[in-house]
Parts: C-alpha cells; structure tokens; sequence
C-alpha cells in the first residue's frame, strides 16, 4: 500500500506548496488591484505621473472635509458603541447567569440581517406618518407636528450603530470573560465599595477589550456604506465620495485617490489590531 | 437598585437591538399595499408577490449560484492553507496569514471598486465571473479562520500516526484530516455563503441585466418603490440565516463562532 503510494507519487512537494494556491489567488486577484488603484491616483490623465490629486486633497477644504468628516464619525459611532457595549457586555458576563445563550443569540441574530432590512425597518419606523410619530403625536399627545427623523444626523449614526455594537459587545465580553473575579472579591472585602471596585480593578483590566471592539468598530464603520447611502444624515464620508465619483462624476482619478486613502487608513487600523493582540498574547 | 438600572438598560438595549427587524418581519405579512406599522391585516400577499416580479427571482438565483461557487473556491483555495499554517509555527507563517485574512480589513468598497477596474482590463470585465472572483476574496477569510481553529485543535499525533503506518500525504488528508476539521469547513462554508449572499459593496460594480444579485435589485427597488415586497425578500433572507446558523451551532457549536467572527 505504503509503496504503491510512493511510486504513484513521483513529485513530492515541500508543505508550503499547499499555500501557493490561495497566496497566489490573493495577490491575482486582492493585492494587484489595490496597487492598480493607487497607480490609477497618480496617473495624470496624459499618462505621466502626477502628485497633485494627493496635494488637492491636502489644500482643498472640501476634500479634506470628506477625510475628516469619516474619521469623525466613526470615532463618535466607536465612542457611543463603547458607552452602549460596555454596561450589556458586563450584564452578559457577571448578572446574565442562565440567561447568556438568549443574550448571545440576540447580539448575533442582528448580524445575520442584511443592512437593506434594517435600514427598511427604520424607514418605516420613523417615516413622518410611521409609528413614532404616529405615538407622540396622535396617541400621547405630546407634539403638535411629527418630528423630521428621516434623513437626519442622528439616525444615520444610530443605525451604525446598531449594526456595529454586537462586535464591541463581544469584544468586552471576551476580556470580561478572562478576569480573576477573586481580584473584585478582593478588593470589596477589603472595603472597597462595588462602584470603586469597579473604577479600580474591572475598568483597567478590560481596556484591552474596548482598545480590540474599538478598533475593530472604527474599521468597519469608515468603510460603511449602505446605511449612509439609504440613510442620508447628511453626511459626506470617503466611501459616498467614491461612490458618487464612481457613478455621477465619473473622475476615476479622484475616486481612486480617495479609495487609496480609505486603504491606509484600514490598513494603519489593522497595524493598531495585530499590535494589540500580539500585547495580550492571543 | 443598579443592578436593577443596569437590567433594565439591557432590556432597552435589545428593543433597539430588534425593533427595527421585529417591524420588517411583521410588515411582510401585511395584507395591506403599502409599508406601515402596525398593519391593518394579516396575509401572505407579498411573499407571492417577489415570485410574480422576476428580476426578484433572476436576481435570486444569481446570488445562489454565486454564492455557492465562491464558496467552493473558498474551501479549495483556503482548506489547504490552513492545513499547512495551523501546523507551521513560524514567524512567517503568521505574516502569511495575516495577508490572507487582510481582506476583512480592508472596505468592501474599496475592493469592488479597484476590482471593477481591473478585471476590465485583463478581460473578465462585468460577469458572472468576475463575481464569483470578487466574493471568494471576501469569503476566504472566514474559511481560512475556522478551519484553522479547528485544525489546530486536532493533535498532530493523529496525522503522525496514520504517516507512520504507512498512509501518503492524501491518504492522511482524506482519511484523518478531513473528517476531524469537517465542522470547521462546514462552519467556515456556512459563514462564506452568508457573507457572499448578503454582499452589496462589491457587487453593485458589476451589476448588469445578468448579474444582478439579490442585495443590488433590493437596492435598486428600495429606492423607487417602498412595498412590503422587501420586507417579504429580507423575511426569508433572515429564515436562510436563522437555519443556517442554527446549522452551524450544532456542528460547530455558537461560543466558538463569536470568536471566529
């Protein structure tokens, strides 16, 4: 047996052969693009190579605007998932007991909806005739008029935020799920009370789960798209930009600069990801 | 009395977490012609309805076809992979897989749109193809992560054996291997088919009469028109989901899944 097989197999190749098919599919069809792009963002249209779309960038206030306007929104969606994640994530950990699989089911549950069917449901939840309205004025009372929700700041970033807080969740349950619970036994026999036990022992052990959802968070949010484009909110961030260059002004140029920029700035994100889970040693 | 805050922060935290999906699963139900909440009545209407309109039905097949076949690739490409990277402990073995699950980091948008570019140039341009391309880039990952963690689970000592009691490398693979990681394919498929099904990102760039996918027509539809239809379409879409993460626990079990995703 042992023998018919090694006749069979004349060509015997190193292990890491078993690698070249998806390291090479990966660069094909992954890296080569990427660089296409970039290429695309220095190319002047005459064919010779050109800085100035990145200078525009840096001196044009509109440009730069896009930039920081993605950056912004993503800290304050990260910022609020942290606010949000962090007390459900310590119900889930410490209080939960029998209740945690439901718990984890219902944090997953909303991953596995497609964007389209949430971003539908708040359509139809906040519409200016739709249930909110319909409640607060016709049912309480308490307005005059239906409040304008549709197409404002505000739900723009809790819809991100509802489809980004499961990761941070879950990210802090994580850490949570690792702490000695002795340490907090401990420090509230010795006379700490349950708020400084918090502040003092819990906080500081689980800033590695908030630095992991964080980021992990900010990523995805900077790349987001469909909630924003069904959404509106207003607001102008890199990948509406390269949309919108892609589909109605059609400078592939610009576009391309701009998709290159959305590319560092995952790729220095995922540098910060790979840091800090080397720090914990996963 | 915080306790009590805290569980009562949690229940509100799940009536966001669900209000919008509850609404879009009732309102698929409505007997009414139009999208509101509560509804007037109760029918099954519109789930007739995206049989009756056929580029819901073209678009549904295209995504199933595509998303089957990225996840073939996916496995095939990423099963290998993964085999040689749980049992190679070195320095560069964890760059390379870095590299190779470096397609979760970046926007989706990003690779759609450079892809869009370039598969134009070499030739594949807006196809069914080049579809299936895009999407095994983004559904490799997932594969590659669960497949890993479960590989690395088995104890070399089982694949040491069969290769001493005279087994070839393939022999070892089908008869040892393979039938130790199958949840961890299974699991890594079911994610990559969800993944790929779901996809808007990349496949809005190669949208063309014939490859339409599910999300791209739904875009397109929510856009002039605002029927239950859509609610009907994201019901069973969420029915796919629900089954196949349901399928996933029992193989694979969920607390490693939160972990692999």
């Amino acid at each position: 047996m042992a023998r018919a097989n090694a006749s069979r197999f004349r060509f015997n190749p190193p292990g890491w052969f078993l690698l070249l098919p998806a390291v090479l599919f990966l660069i094909a069809f992954f890296v080569l693009p990427l660089v296409d792009d970039g290429l695309r963002s220095i190319r002047a249209d005459d064919g010779s190579l050109t800085l100035a779309r990145y200078v525009a960038i840096l001196s044009d206030r509109f440009y730069l605007g896009v930039i920081v306007e993605t950056v912004a929104l993503s800290s304050a969606v990260t910022v609020i998932c942290v606010l949000i994640g962090y007390p459900v994530a310590y119900h889930l950990v410490r209080r939960a007991g029998c209740w945690s699989a439901l718990i984890v089911f219902l944090l997953i549950a909303p991953l596995l909806t497609s964007i389209i069917m949430r971003t539908f449901g708040w359509q139809v939840l906040f519409a200016r005739r739709g249930l909110i309205n319909t409640l607060l004025v016709q049912d309480l009372g308490l307005l005059e008029q239906p409040l304008r929700i549709l197409n404002t700041p505000g739900l723009a970033i809790a819809a991100l935020v509802h489809v980004l807080v499961p990761f941070m969740v879950l990210s802090i349950a994580a850490v949570l799920q690792g702490i000695d619970q002795r340490l907090e036994e401990g420090a509230q026999v010795l006379g700490a009370s349950r708020w400084r036990t918090f502040v003092e022992i819990t906080l500081p052990l689980s800033l590695d789960g908030i630095g992991t959802g964080a980021i992990l968070v900010f990523m995805i949010a900077n790349g987001s798209f469909v909630t924003l484009a069904l959404l509106g909110g207003g607001f102008q961030t890199l990948p509406l930009f390269i949309f919108q260059q892609f589909n109605t002004t059609r400078d592939f140029g610009m576009a391309s600069t701009m998709s290159t920029v959305l590319l560092v700035i995952a790729m220095a994100c995922l540098y910060l990801q790979l840091r800090l889970v080397r720090r914990q040693g996963i | 009395m915080g306790g009590f805050l805290l569980s009562l922060f949690v229940v509100a935290f799940f009536a966001f977490m669900l209000a919008p999906i509850v609404v879009v699963v009732v309102i698929s139900f409505t007997s009414a012609g139009y999208a509101a909440f509560p509804i007037p009545g109760w029918s099954l209407r519109w789930f007739y309805r995206i049989w009756e309109y056929p580029p819901f039905v073209d678009a549904m097949i295209t995504s199933v076809q595509v998303a089957v076949l990225a996840t073939v690739l996916s496995c095939v490409l990423a099963i290998p992979a993964a085999l040689y990277l749980t049992r190679a402990r070195s320095g560069w073995a964890d760059g390379v897989t870095t590299f190779l699950l470096s397609p979760l980091s970046v926007p989706m948008i990003v690779i759609g749109f450079s892809s869009l570019f370039f598969l134009t140039w070499i030739g594949i341009g807006i196809s069914f193809t080049a579809l299936v391309i895009t999407h095994t880039v983004a559904c490799l990952p997932y594969v590659l992560r669960t497949v890993t963690a479960v590989h690395r689970a088995v104890p070399p000592a089982y694949e040491e054996a069969a290769a001493i009691l005279g087994a070839g490398r393939w022999a070892t693979f089908r008869e040892v291997t393979l039938p130790l990681i199958r949840p961890g394919i299974a699991a890594g498929a079911l994610f990559s088919f969800l993944t790929s099904f779901d996809n808007l990102p990349i496949s809005f760039f190669f949208g063309s009469a014939q490859t339409n996918t599910l999300p791209v027509v739904m875009l397109s539809y929510i856009e002039n028109q605002f029927d239950p239809s859509i609610a009907a379409l994201s019901t069973l879409q969420l029915l796919l989901a629900v089954i196949c993460l349901l399928a996933a626990d029992r193989i694979y079990g969920i607390e490693k899944m939160t972990v692999a995703a």
